[in-house]
């Protein structure tokens, strides 16, 4: 582009009011579904939340009634609790454990494309499939984990069904899906750290821990970012696995158990709405979540320029 | 310059509606000539949905004039997708409703009142469980389709096995527990009464006890207790009855005698311990024999125990055909002929008998030799539960009253807390749920 002769300021432009006109057209399609499918039900879930809606009648008007009710509902902080538990687990250890694996898959060792593809199968397996593999391990009667602790002479645990193990068991089972993926885009992040910056290091005596810490993890702030941004909002949004693997599958109003212990914010935005067809209260929860995510995602981009380093 | 910009923001509008169109879809209106389209739902097995696609076809011929849609899908998916359509107001016009989600349905205005219809074409005494689609102030929002009604199911190799008398008519809910004290046993074979038993490694629990139609509602029901009041806006928990029913229960399961909702999850479902046999009893209700006889079990079924004061009581859930309210005219005499085809018709109801999924809603074929024939022997159980049978409190918040009493009441049976501390919370948040709904 740059090497292009400069050409005259009027025909420049009209050509740009061409493309920019083909341009328009072909987001057309896109743009049509974001006003029908997505800008339409954000606008028509905002209304909702200002009014009593069960689904068979029409919503009725009732101002901030809804939000009133969420923030004295005892159910609602304990999901908001459970979520914030879930995500201070979560994203820390997920990133950590992605990127020292990303690092260790990025030297030059034997079956290394193995190693990064055995990493990578939970990612792509389903909730389902990983409940049945995870049952056979945490089962409480028939389950591996249990048979071990007993030959070490440990007393068997009720893993899933335990209110305080529910959400670390259901966290360590999450990196172990989802850090395949991360690792893949750390990986990314780390192929373009040039060599001969390690080499520069190396020749002036950094060792393995210093040149990890002092070249690495600056140079890849920018994929660090990233991750934490997309594992953040991703833990808020936890869904499919929390409902899977605490009853959901079986009963709609079981899940999060026990004792409400994993309910988590979308659960009971999904119970109370199509549930118990609170429609109106659960988009308040909605909208909450997304005050929340927003705010998250904001400060996250202001603390960036603090310690991201982009080239 | 002009004239382009002006083509250009033709084309661009075009496309708009082009698509806006493709979105709105094809909204094709039934054709005119007498005909009635009849959109039907219901939610189906393979197997039963092959039975049903048998019945509609003879309906069709019966009424060639009716032409029938049919949206089925499983159980789950059914009622989520039926939601959706109920707010995007294309629900089918006749849908079958669990039993327990009739009033969900009927108390927000979505059904119609079929109280008429069933007076001027249906002789209430000669079907089962008419009677449990009313609500407090008379009215019927549906007809039932198939009825569901526990007895009490029992292994007769486990009590073989162990030398216990099998249950009879006259058991009480103590009977009961003294004879699943001799039938639950540890992995290392030692039976419950044994002072060698291990309570941590049961593998053969002497009763499976699970949430409410299996689980806690029978025996509070038949100790003289319940969860609501006449009218269904009123907890009643809070009740000596109740609490002497809960620490029958509390106590079987500190024993393991009964498995703990946490000893369930092991399971590959709730409803699993007796067909695999791993329970010697459970509180079951009609289609439960399906897995019992695919499991190939010895087994047999009775009336369900007496409570200390002799009363008895076995939950019911009659699932429906209801009427969407939306539907008048034409299709809503469609929609009846449909309902009422199932409830009269003796020979749909012995081809829907066939399938072994539900006690006929028709007393006659409930009570021939084809229905009352095969696995278990004492079918006639089933039928004699009538006499004592009542639903589960049924009501238009019903799902989530059954999940805060059990939220606190499991916890009481886990051994967290005490029952009376669980029955105080239950009974104070029960009535926040009812309180939602119907003080407005």
């Amino acid at each position: 582009m740059g090497d292009k002769p400069l050409t005259p300021k009027s025909h420049r432009r009209r050509r740009l009011d061409s493309d920019g006109k083909w341009g328009l057209l072909m987001v057309t399609p896109y743009i049509v579904h974001f006003i029908v499918f997505v800008l339409g039900s954000l606008l028509a879930s905002l209304y909702f939340s200002f009014s009593h809606y069960d689904i068979l009648n029409a919503p009725q008007w009732a101002g901030l009634a809804n939000y009133k009710k969420l923030f004295q509902e005892p159910v609602f902080w304990k999901a908001m609790w459970n979520t914030i538990y879930f995500t201070i687990l979560f994203v820390p250890l997920q990133t950590i454990l992605a990127l020292i694996l990303a690092t260790a898959l990025n030297q030059r060792l034997r079956g290394l494309k193995f190693f990064r593809l055995a990493h990578f199968v939970p990612v792509i397996s389903s909730w389902t499939v990983i409940l049945y593999v995870s049952d056979a391990i945490f089962n409480p009667r028939f389950g591996l984990a249990n048979s071990f602790l007993l030959k070490i002479g440990l007393e068997p645990q009720k893993w899933l069904q335990d209110e305080r193990l529910v959400i670390p068991l259901l966290v360590m089972i999450a990196v172990w899906k989802g850090i395949g993926y991360i690792m893949v885009i750390f990986l990314a992040g780390l192929q373009n750290v040039p060599a001969d910056v390690y080499e520069a290091a190396e020749i002036d005596g950094a060792g393995v821990f210093r040149k990890f810490m002092h070249i690495t993890v600056p140079l890849i702030s920018g994929t660090t970012f990233l991750v934490l941004i997309l594992s953040t909002i991703s833990t808020f949004q936890a869904f499919e696995q929390i409902y899977v693997m605490t009853g959901g599958a079986l009963d709609a109003s079981s899940a999060g158990g026990p004792n409400k212990s994993s309910l988590v914010l979308m659960i009971y935005l999904y119970q109370e709405g199509f549930t118990f067809l609170r429609m109106g209260y659960a988009s308040a929860i909605a909208w909450v979540l997304f005050v929340i995510l927003f705010i998250l995602t904001a400060l996250q981009v202001t603390l960036q320029k603090k310690w991201v380093h982009y080239e | 310059m002009k004239s382009q910009l002006n083509k250009w923001s033709a084309l661009l509008l075009t496309m708009i509606l082009l698509a806006a169109l493709l979105i709105s879809g094809c909204s094709s209106k039934g054709g005119g000539g007498g005909d009635v389209e009849l959109k039907l739902g219901f939610y189906s097995s393979a197997q039963s949905d092959e039975k049903m696609q048998e019945l509609i076809a003879k309906f069709q011929e019966k009424y060639p004039n009716i032409k029938v849609k049919t949206e089925s899908s499983p159980y789950n998916q059914f009622f989520q997708k039926l939601d959706t359509q109920i707010a995007a107001e294309s629900a089918p016009d006749v849908w079958l409703s669990d039993g327990v989600l009739v009033p969900k349905y009927a108390e927000r205005g979505g059904l119609m009142d079929l109280t008429e219809r069933i007076q001027q074409d249906l002789k209430g005494d000669e079907y089962y469980g008419l009677e449990f689609n009313k609500d407090a102030a008379g009215k019927y929002w549906g007809v039932p389709q198939g009825i569901q009604i526990a007895v009490l199911y029992y292994n007769k190799d486990m009590f073989d096995e162990a030398k216990v008398e099998y249950p009879n008519e006259d058991w009480t809910w103590d009977d009961l527990k003294a004879a699943a004290e001799q039938l639950t046993k540890d992995s290392n074979g030692k039976y419950a009464a044994d002072p060698a038993f291990d309570k941590n490694k049961v593998s053969q629990y002497g009763l499976t006890f699970f949430s409410i139609t299996e689980g806690w509602m029978t025996v509070l029901k038949s100790y003289g207790g319940g969860v609501l009041n006449e009218t269904l806006d009123q907890s009643v928990i809070d009740s000596p009855e109740n609490r002497a029913a809960l620490e029958w229960i509390v106590d079987g399961m500190q024993r393991e005698l009964l498995p703990t909702p946490s000893d369930l999850k092991s399971f590959q479902s709730n409803m699993a311990p007796f067909p695999s046999k791993a329970a010697a009893m459970r509180i079951g209700i009609y289609a439960r024999t399906i897995d019992a006889n695919a499991a190939g079990l010895n087994y047999d079924v009775t009336l369900l125990p007496k409570g200390p004061e002799g009363k008895r009581f076995s939950p019911v859930i009659a699932n429906s055909w209801v009427i969407n309210k939306k539907v008048d005219g034409a299709v809503a005499d469609a929609a009846w002929e449909w309902v009422k085809f199932w409830a009269t018709e003796d020979e749909v109801q012995k081809e829907w008998a066939s399938l072994g999924e539900a006690v006929p809603v028709k007393k006659s074929v409930a009570n021939s030799e084809q229905f009352l024939s095969g696995s278990p022997a004492n079918k006639q159980a089933f039928l004699d539960s009538f006499e004592f049978a009542g639903t589960l409190d049924v009501n238009a918040v019903w799902s989530e009253w059954v999940g805060k009493f059990n939220d606190n009441i499991n916890r009481a049976f886990e051994g967290e807390i005490p029952v009376e501390q669980a029955m105080k919370q239950a009974d104070q948040e029960v009535q926040k749920v009812l309180d939602e709904f119907y003080k407005k």
